[in-house]
Formats: structure tokens, C-alpha cells, sequence
């Protein structure tokens, strides 16, 4: 029943992006200042969403595994943060390249390059601990005591680093105040992509989440069959 | 209370002053590190007063996560941590005794690296002691309230010595970048300009609210 | 330069399709991995069950 509904969502997403893309390169326009190469910024703004909400979302998951021990959250946790991680490594890269284009460099370290670079790090981070711990319980308490730390550092590294120095141009959306500095057209486009990508991080994080079940009984498992022998 | 966590952080300076295990690996790692750094710049002075701050706090930090790393993994022998968690006092004592050892063996490395820093490089550092040892002081703290915590996280594992500096080093970002700015601009002599009492702000700042998360999940991480 | 922009954006949009689609195959693959080492388990499990 759950496969199903899995599919479902994907054929869904899967739709939306195909179409998000065509309307992408052959109806709007290209941007007079930028050229094509700003269409980048309809995969780096929603990546950068997602893997927000991913990041979130796992912050409060971690919460109720240490406050109701439940290794269903703390199984969101990680497929969360992985799912977070894979959507930021699309938000960085294609950066990259607009950069390259528009700056003429692939890196500068500027406060919302960095700070990203150092999210990313820090999540990394919190993956391998999980990977090293054994035993289970441990590996829950312990990874979601760290996944509140890493979002406390992730907040303060943002002002820290906001002091420090910034390039990177300012909100374009209307939401965040901007009104006018971007075609309604195009902002529009933004919002629908953000959703064909958040149907795809929906998919990917239910799919990381059954992994974690079938890993949970396949260790069950062997103990048990540890345990006869 | 205060007695207790006195009583945690006077075991835990002994024992380390009776071995001198992971003082010694830490002020030699610092001492090479410092002298590798002017064979891999050979900084004029004026190059010298610029990158004073980042020179000295990558030293600290490498310096740092090896003395951090050793505050569990030395109660691993004879079971130590498990009679430490069940003896009557409070997780959370028990922790901030283990940051107030580890922060007195880093700032005592630190006022050993500064004169070295100091003839090494030629300079005269100590022109403004109070608010240098102020800044030690509280970076250093935001950098061990994390490290226990980490150290802690990490006891257990058989990657201990890996794990730490890489869930430590990115976390302690904005502390290094605090630190390095008033450290760079204090050794120089000068005074703090107005629009760097952001970073005194932000040190504080990351001390009070990683010092309460510590605390609050000082049980979680000791016992389990 | 314009031939330039043209193709840089063609690498960043297939490079993000690429990403995330690369990281559902790892999925999709891990997910079939786990399986098998279930069933083999199960298998293992009963027959040391079956056997007194």
C-alpha cells in the first residue's frame, strides 16, 4: 500500500519536473542582464527550500526522539538529513556554476557560500556519527543530542558569518520583501519547481525511511539467528 | 554544587598532571605546528601582525581536540565512567567539571604558546594581557563545552580519535572567527574598535547557549 | 561568452536532475540489497527453527 502510494508521488513529481523544465527552457524568456544561465536559479532557490525543511524537519524529529525515545523519529531523522544533504549538494553546485559565469569564479567566500559549505559539513558530520555507533539506542539518543547542537550552530554560524562578509545578491522574492526585482512570471516558476522538488524529497525521504525498517529487521534478525547458532 | 563540579574538574587535573599524557602530546603537536607555519609562510612582520589571530587559533584548535579527545576516553580504563555516572553526582556537574579541567589545561597550553609565538615571530604580544586572557578564555570555553560534549558522544566509538575533529572543527566555527578578530587585533596592541565588540557579543553569546544545551543533555549523553 | 552561458546552464540543470536522480537510484539500489539480505536471514532463521 505504502510502495504505491511511493510511486504514485514519484510519477507525480517526475511529471511536474519534465513539464517545470519545458516551460523553463523554451517559454520564459531569457533574462536580459543574466542571459539563460539564470535559469539555474529555478533549481538553486527550491533545492535550498528543501533542504531547509529537510533540515527541520529532522531538528524535530531529533526532539521527539529524546523526548518519547521513538526510533520511528529518530528513522525520520536521518532519512531527513540525508535527503536535506542530497538537495543542498544540488543548491551549492548549481551556485557554482551560475557563479562562474556571472562572478567569473567558481568559489568566493562569501557569508551565504560559506555558511552553506559549513551546513553541509556540519550535517555530513552528524551522518557519520550515526554510522559509527552500533548499537541502536545509543546511536538514536546520541545522533539526535547532536542534531540539536548541529542546528544551534547552523543558526549561530549564520550571523556569525553575516558579520563577516556578503556578496551574494540579495532576496529576490516578493515574500521576502523584494517586491518587483523579479518577473511575477519567473518568481511564479520558482514556486512551482520548489514543488516538483518537494514531491521528489517526499519520495526520497519515504524511500530512506523504509530502509531504515527493512535495516532495523535485517539486525533483528541477526541477532536472533546469532543468538540459535 | 560548585563543590561538586570543583571536586570533578580537581580529579580530573590531577590525574592528568600525574601522567602528563595528553598535556605533553598537545604542547609538542602545538610547538610544531607553530614552527611548520613560519616554514611554510616565512611571514614578514607586517604579514606576521595580519595573520597573528588565525595563526594561533588553528594551533589552539589542533592543540585542542587532542586534549579534548582524552576527557572520556581516559575514564574508559577500569570502567571509571560507569562508577563516575553512578556515584551521586548530577550529569550535569559531572560534565561541567570535565569542561573546567579540560578549559584550564587549553588556556594553560595557550599562555605556553603565546611566548613561544612571541619569540618565534617577534612579537610582543603581552601588550594588552587582561583583555587577550579574556578572549582566550571565553573562545576556549566555546570550543571545550562543545569538545566534552563531542568527547562524550564519542567514547565509545572505535573512530573516536577521527570523529571529534570533524563533528568539532566545523561547529566551532564562528567562535574561531570571533576569536581570530580580537586576537589578531589585541596582539597587535591596539585596542578594540567599537565595531568589534560584536564579536566579544557573539563569543558570549555561543558560551551561554551551547553551555545550557550541554547541561540539558548532559544525562542523555553520560547515561545511556 | 553567450555559447558559454548556453552550456554551463545545460551542466547545472543536468547536474541537479543528475544529483537527485543519481542519489533515488542509490536508493532504489540499497533498497534491493537490504531485501535480499532479509529474505536470506528469514530463510536462515527457519531452518534453525526447523532443526531441533
Amino acid at each position: 500500500m505504502r510502495q504505491k502510494w511511493i510511486y504514485v508521488l514519484l510519477g507525480l513529481a517526475a511529471v511536474l519536473l519534465i513539464r517545470n523544465l519545458y516551460v523553463i527552457l523554451y517559454v520564459l524568456p531569457d533574462e536580459k542582464e543574466q542571459g539563460p544561465i539564470y535559469r539555474v536559479i529555478f533549481f538553486h532557490l527550491p533545492a535550498f527550500f528543501t533542504a531547509g525543511l529537510c533540515y527541520m524537519a529532522a531538528l524535530l524529529a531529533s526532539l521527539h526522539t529524546l523526548l518519547r525515545q521513538s526510533s520511528r523519529a529518530d528513522a525520520l531523522a536521518v532519512a531527513a538529513t540525508e535527503v536535506g544533504l542530497a538537495f543542498a549538494a544540488v543548491n551549492l553546485i548549481t551556485g557554482m556554476i551560475w557563479a562562474r559565469i556571472i562572478w567569473g569564479i567558481w568559489w568566493t567566500w562569501d557569508a551565504r557560500l560559506t555558511w552553506a559549505l559549513i551546513c553541509w559539513l556540519i550535517y555530513a558530520g552528524y551522518l557519520m556519527l550515526r554510522h559509527a555507533i552500533e548499537d541502536p539506542t545509543q546511536r538514536a539518543r546520541h545522533s539526535a543530542v547532536l542534531n540539536v547542537f548541529a542546528f544551534a550552530a547552523v543558526i549561530i554560524t549564520w550571523k556569525a558569518i553575516e558579520w563577516w562578509r556578503t556578496q551574494h545578491p540579495g532576496p529576490v522574492l516578493s515574500i521576502r520583501g523584494a517586491r518587483g526585482a523579479m518577473d511575477p512570471a519567473m518568481e511564479s516558476m520558482i514556486y512551482q519547481n520548489w514543488l516538483a522538488l518537494l514531491l521528489l524529497g517526499a519520495v526520497l525521504v519515504a524511500l530512506r525511511l523504509d530502509q531504515e525498517r527493512v535495516q532495523r529487521e535485517v539486525e533483528a534478525l541477526r541477532r536472533q539467528a546469532h543468538a540459535k547458532a | 554544587m560548585v563543590r561538586e563540579i570543583l571536586v570533578v574538574a580537581s580529579k580530573d587535573l590531577r590525574t592528568e598532571l600525574r601522567t602528563k599524557e595528553s598535556i605533553n602530546a598537545s604542547l609538542s603537536f602545538a610547538l610544531t605546528v607553530l614552527l611548520l607555519f613560519s616554514f611554510a609562510f616565512d611571514p614578514t612582520a607586517e604579514q606576521v601582525r595580519q595573520i597573528s589571530g588565525g595563526l594561533l587559533w588553528l594551533v589552539f584548535a589542533f592543540a585542542g581536540a587532542l586534549v579534548l579527545n582524552r576527557s572520556f576516553a581516559r575514564e574508559r580504563d577500569n570502567d571509571c565512567l560507569e562508577a563516575l555516572v553512578a556515584s551521586p553526582l548530577p550529569a550535569w556537574a559531572l560534565f561541567l567539571g570535565k569542561c573546567l579541567a579540560n578549559l584550564v589545561l587549553l588556556v594553560a597550553i595557550e599562555l605556553v604558546c603565546l611566548p613561544v609565538f612571541g619569540v618565534f615571530y617577534n612579537v610582543n604580544w603581552a601588550r594588552r594581557p587582561l583583555p587577550l586572557l579574556a578572549v582566550l578564555v571565553l573562545a576556549t570555553w566555546g570550543m571545550t563545552v562543545l569538545g566534552t560534549t563531542f568527547s562524550a558522544l564519542t567514547v565509545n566509538l572505535r573512530l573516536r580519535e577521527l570523529m571529534l575533529p570533524v563533528l568539532l572543527y566545523p561547529m566551532i566555527i564562528p567562535v574561531l572567527i570571533a576569536a581570530i578578530e580580537l586576537t589578531t587585533t589585541l596582539v597587535a596592541g591596539e585596542p578594540l574598535q567599537a565595531e568589534q565588540w560584536v564579536w566579544v557579543r557573539l563569543l558570549v553569546a555561543f558560551d551561554i547557549i551551547f553551555t545550557s544545551l550541554a547541561v540539558a543533555f548532559a544525562e542523555t549523553v553520560l547515561i545511556s | 561568452m553567450e555559447e558559454r552561458n548556453i552550456a554551463f546552464m545545460f551542466y547545472a540543470l543536468a547536474i541537479a536532475w543528475g544529483l537527485l536522480f543519481g542519489y533515488l537510484a542509490t536508493l532504489a539500489a540499497r533498497q534491493r540489497r537490504l531485501q535480499r539480505e532479509l529474505d536470506n536471514l528469514r530463510k536462515i532463521v527457519q531452518s534453525q527453527q526447523e532443526a531441533p
